[in-house]
């Protein structure tokens, strides 16, 4: 029988958290050593003629009763309103950071350190036990329709995974991989190449003196992309932050450092020789090939006999 | 093309001065006395119903040529060929087969049914192994070409000397095709073009001489490979198709006689009525394989060989078309490295088509409807420009080597168009991250921007199709589709008909999926702001089922696939509504290219129905008289000259009996045909020695099947002088109960009991019963509506 009411009083605590914790968001704790036996009866039979059948219209007037009940225990904890109040915070400093590395693009760079803090607040909140084997997983994440902490986390998740910073930001170590770090200054030099040269004027010059170093910068590049190392800020074009994209537009567009279409002579010259070839193989063949003929059958057919002239006669 | 075509017809005439080509009707025979009895036959003709023109003239000019041998004409559309036979597909019902069904119980027939679907099941699984081999295969070796050249190109894009990379890619693509053309040529002719005809013929009721066979198969699939690797403009799904009808007609035989291995099973399936059946299982389950489409298999092997299905034969055949769309999945799977993913389809994958771009207006449907007629027109441009060059080709391009070289040159020559294409091409695109290109070229664009042209020709076909209805807008240049689009037009017509297995699908799918993506994105430039409907791809897949539709004229069966392959059933109505009009159009111009090379072939392909205005012919004027009969119990010698005669090849001979005080035909009481009589021989079956031998085993039906497919000749078969003398009781062997049918039977008429019968021969009698001729496929496929009514074809040796 105590079985049965313990297990009673576990579904009618479920329906309360969920009904209730939207409306209410009151700091109190709720031990099960401290609910009385008579209390126990109450609820078990306020759930049990309910429960079969629980309509939605119908929990407002049972969290009526339970709240008459148990006027201020269920609540979130001390702990869980603070690291709310945490994680606010860090949201916002993050979110701050991101607005600012917006334009031009530099939010794997800059906002890394940000996203790791929220990220850990996040864990706090999702996996970790506080005092008293407390978790607020399900008071702050999962009690309610909106879900709002978990939505708003998710957000910040999925644009750090849209820019994959993943690649070139390790968040174990707090800093920018090797990768990037190197690309970085490949490209550094490119640019201050570009810059020395531009000021000269000549861009010929250009293009002869900075290949080098633009060939071992888009090669790297392409080596990055292949491997799927490649975030957003490597990958953005903007006009006012040397990037790649610009790099390249810069290289083969304003110095025209691209390759010439130069050999259009011999191009021609093997095409046109190479579609001469089946003119001669037809123009040979037609010539100098037998016509392959084909010998007639005659097949045996009925030769004319009376009944068949009568035909004739009736089509003449 | 222009110039073949004009030096076709040149040929042509100048060769008609000698024979008169094409004689409209019953011209000649071997006697001038014969000739003149036909003139006279003619002229009924003529006043009859036919309005055939100078045929008096070309009577008399008959006459000089007839004197001589044989008159030779160069080959033409309107002969049938010698060569081939029909299946026999009607049950021969004679004492032995009556004592083998009674002998079989009850437990027998339903093992005969297991066997049957097991039968499909192998058929399907073996159908699906070889479509995944072949994927994988070509995708490795392309794979290895594309990089090989890629790498090259990019090379000599830095230091110069491109000429040198396009003399690269034209060699390796002709080493490839060589490969493929060698085999083909050499080995086995049969394995030649999309085998889409060829299976069509079979499922007819035609036998194409070894079609079905297994060296065919592994030429074909070697074939296949190569020329696909080869960066000729063909795909890999009509040899599919050809293919998985040879594994059936392989699998239900439970042997092979070119492995000379018998594995003594499923030997009730020996003969052509069940192994015709299990062949459309077979090309169910290749186009099953080839499209990722089980229903549009059912439907293209009912729509092919629709005039023999019944309900469980159709669910066997879908049976089949699943588990070799299973297979095909399966093994992919594993080649992915996903293994268990069932959900990749076919060999080709037309890619998913996104919620928001598929959908579609009530006010694009004339647009569509428009579009299908464009396909119709360009497709019957392709037909015919490809006839006039199959002509050219089998009548001055038939050695084998003539054929290799070809084959080489076309490569060589899509090459070096495809590279001239690529190079002179400015329309540089950025490379997205949503685009997958497995080989961008950059060539003269800037960096991080890819060559447009290079994506459509640097690629395999199937991939390029795949890019023009998936790349989002603005990818493509118009200039650079509608050059495409022409290049690739002149170079599929160039190619469908070379001595390479290779299939015509993928081709036109990419020339009407290039201009649908044109047409789709000139529609959002003149519409105001119209750019939200006008999607590209959409357009894309529109103009590929349009272009299809135009060149093969397949209807239910290919609405069906194209439904299947995207994965899309929202764009039904659109598809049938264009598969419709190109059809509808193309066929006011010229026939489908399939049926065009039924007829190149001088294949005696029965259509769906019987000339029109063919009433008035009677069986009397079609049939071929006087028949050669054997009677109930024959001399040897007899049966052995006739047999031997090789310039009247018969097949069956109607068994008499002779009617007293006449010296006329005798009555009908059986039909024989040549394969069992061979058997007879074979074995020996005389009167004389059964009485002296008592202990001889007697002759089974077991032993017919095992002869089948392939009787020996008569000349095989050694009948001393003696034995020459003795006597054959035919009663128990021949076919008691033969068709036959009344002099006045009109075409229409006897037409219908062939088709529908799956007929070979069909005895003429006059009202006593006695045989006055026979009926048989070739007479009646040499009636066809030409330009002036009523024609008749020629029959011919080759």
């Amino acid at each position: 029988m105590f079985i049965v009411q313990v297990g009673a009083l576990l579904i009618a605590l479920i329906y309360y958290a969920n009904a209730q914790t939207s409306v209410v968001a009151v700091n109190t704790t709720i031990p099960g050593s401290e609910l009385s036996a008579s209390g126990l009866r109450q609820l078990a039979a306020a759930v049990v003629p309910q429960s079969p059948v629980f309509h939605p219209s119908l929990r407002s007037q049972f969290s009526l009763n339970l709240l008459s009940a148990f006027p201020e225990d269920l609540e979130v904890s001390d702990y869980c309103v603070a690291l709310l109040a945490i994680f606010g915070q860090r949201y916002s400093t993050y979110v701050n950071c991101l607005v600012s590395a917006a334009r031009p693009v530099k939010v794997c760079q800059n906002c890394y350190g940000t996203y790791g803090n929220l990220m850990e607040i996040y864990k706090n909140i999702s996996d970790q036990m506080g005092p008293g084997n407390v978790s607020c997983r399900d008071s702050l994440l999962r009690s309610d329709r909106l879900m709002l902490v978990f939505l708003l986390y998710s957000n910040m998740e999925d644009i750090w995974t849209a820019s994959e910073c993943n690649r070139c930001v390790s968040l174990r170590d707090h800093s920018l991989t090797n990768d990037t770090l190197y690309f970085m200054e490949t490209l550094n030099q490119s640019l201050s190449c570009f810059e020395k040269y531009q000021k000269q004027g000549n861009h010929s010059e250009l293009c002869t003196e900075c290949k080098a170093t633009y060939r071992g910068l888009n090669e790297l590049y392409s080596r990055m992309e292949k491997n799927h190392t490649l975030c957003i800020d490597i990958e953005d074009s903007d006009l006012v932050l040397f990037q790649m994209n610009m790099t390249r537009i810069l290289w083969s567009k304003d110095f025209n450092c691209s390759f010439p279409r130069a050999e259009t002579v011999p191009v021609i010259a093997v095409s046109s020789f190479m579609l001469f070839l089946p003119i001669i193989f037809y123009l040979s063949s037609f010539l100098h090939s037998e016509q392959k003929k084909r010998k007639l059958i005659h097949p045996k057919r009925a030769k004319s006999n009376p009944s068949f002239i009568n035909i004739q006669d009736k089509f003449s | 093309m222009a110039n073949i075509t004009k030096k076709v017809s040149w040929s042509s005439r100048g060769d008609e001065s000698g024979g008169g080509e094409r004689t409209p009707l019953l011209n000649g025979s071997e006697e001038v006395r014969y000739t003149r009895q036909f003139s006279g036959d003619g002229g009924m003709f003529h006043i009859g119903r036919l309005s055939t023109v100078d045929l008096e003239e070309d009577m008399t000019s008959d006459e000089d040529s007839v004197r001589g041998c044989p008159k030779e004409i160069p080959h033409n559309e309107k002969l049938l060929s010698l060569k081939y036979e029909s299946l026999d597909y009607d049950n021969s019902e004679n004492q032995l087969f009556l004592e083998e069904e009674r002998r079989m119980s009850f437990l027998g027939f339903k093992c005969l049914e297991i066997s049957r679907w097991v039968i499909c099941g192998l058929i399907g699984f073996l159908t699906g192994l070889i479509a995944c081999c072949i994927d994988i295969a070509v995708e490795n070796l392309a794979g290895v070409k594309y990089f090989v050249v890629k790498q090259n190109i990019e090379k000599f894009t830095e230091v110069g000397g491109l000429s040198i990379s396009l003399i690269l890619w034209a060699v390796l693509n002709s080493a490839f095709v060589m490969v493929g053309a060698v085999i083909v040529a050499f080995f086995e002719p049969g394995a030649a073009g999309s085998g889409i005809p060829q299976i069509k013929c079979y499922l007819n009721g035609v036998k194409i001489p070894r079609v079905v066979r297994l060296k065919t198969l592994v030429v074909k699939v070697c074939g296949v490979i190569c020329s696909v690797a080869g960066g000729l403009a063909v795909g890999k799904e009509g040899p599919m198709i050809h293919s998985g009808a040879v594994v059936a007609a392989g699998v239900s035989q439970g042997r092979s006689t070119s492995l000379k291995k018998d594995f003594k099973i499923f030997e009730y399936f020996r003969r052509d009525t069940e192994k015709r059946d299990f062949v459309s299982a077979g090309a169910a389950a290749g186009v099953s394989a080839a499209f990722g489409a089980p229903v549009g298999g059912v439907l293209f092997s009912l729509e092919e060989g629709a005039s023999f299905w019944n309900q469980m034969l159709t669910w066997r055949i879908f049976f089949a078309s699943m588990i070799s769309t299973f297979t095909l999945n399966f093994f992919l799977s594993i080649y992915n490295k996903k293994p268990g993913d069932l959900s990749s389809p076919g060999l080709i994958n037309f890619g998913r088509f996104e919620s928001d771009s598929v959908a579609y207006n009530l006010y694009e449907i004339p647009l569509f409807i428009v579009m299908g007629a464009v396909g119709g027109l360009l497709g019957a441009l392709f037909n015919i420009l490809n006839y006039w060059l199959t002509i050219f080709r089998i009548r001055y391009v038939h050695r084998p080597c003539l054929q290799v070289m070809e084959a080489m040159l076309v490569a060589a020559v899509t090459a070096t168009v495809s590279f001239a294409m690529i190079y002179f091409s400015n329309d540089c695109q950025p490379l997205g991250p949503d685009q997958s290109e497995d080989y961008p070229l950059q060539l003269f664009c800037a960096d991080g921007e890819y060559n447009s042209m290079a994506t459509a020709f640097f690629n395999t076909p199937e991939r390029s199709v795949r890019s023009l209805f998936h790349n989002p807008p603005g990818s493509y240049n118009p200039l650079t589709l509608s050059l495409f689009t022409l290049t690739y037009f002149f170079l599929a017509c160039w190619t469908y008909g070379l001595t390479v297995s290779a299939g015509v699908f993928i081709p036109s799918l990419l020339i009407g999926a290039a201009w649908g993506r044109l047409f789709g994105i000139l529609l959002a430039s003149i519409t105001p702001n119209g750019s939200i409907w006008a999607d590209p791809g959409k357009y894309a897949l529109i103009g590929a089922a349009a272009q299809l539709g135009g060149i093969v004229r397949m209807t239910l069966s290919l609405t069906v696939i194209m439904v299947e392959a995207t994965g899309n059933v929202t764009y039904g109505l659109p598809i049938m509504l264009v598969l419709l009009t190109a059809k509808i159009v193309g066929d006011y111009f010229v026939e489908g290219l399939y049926d065009i090379h039924i007829k190149l072939q001088s294949v005696p392909f029965l259509h769906l129905e019987a000339p029109a205005t063919s009433h008035w012919l009677t069986a009397r004027e079609v049939m071929g008289a006087p028949v050669t009969c054997f009677n109930r119990i024959e001399k040897v010698g007899t049966i052995v000259d006739v047999l031997s005669n090789t310039s009247t090849n018969h097949n069956g001979f109607p068994v008499v009996v002779p009617v007293a005080a006449s010296d006329d035909m005798g009555k009908i009481c059986g039909l024989i045909l040549r394969s069992q009589l061979i058997v007879l021989l074979k074995h020996k079956v005389f009167v004389e020695l059964a009485r002296s031998r008592l202990t001889q085993r007697k002759l089974q039906l077991k032993d017919f099947r095992d002869a089948y497919p392939r009787f020996p000749p008569i000349q095989s078969i050694h009948v001393s002088q003696d034995e020459r003398e003795c006597m054959m009781d035919l009663t128990e062997f021949m076919n008691p109960t033969p068709y036959t049918v009344p002099q006045e039977t009109s075409l229409p008429r006897v037409f219908k009991l062939f088709r529908a019968l799956g007929l070979r021969h069909l005895v003429v009698v006059d009202s006593e019963n006695r045989v006055v001729g026979l009926v048989t496929r070739k007479d009646l496929a040499r009636y066809h509506m030409g330009k002036h009514g009523l024609e008749e074809m020629q029959l011919a040796q080759t």
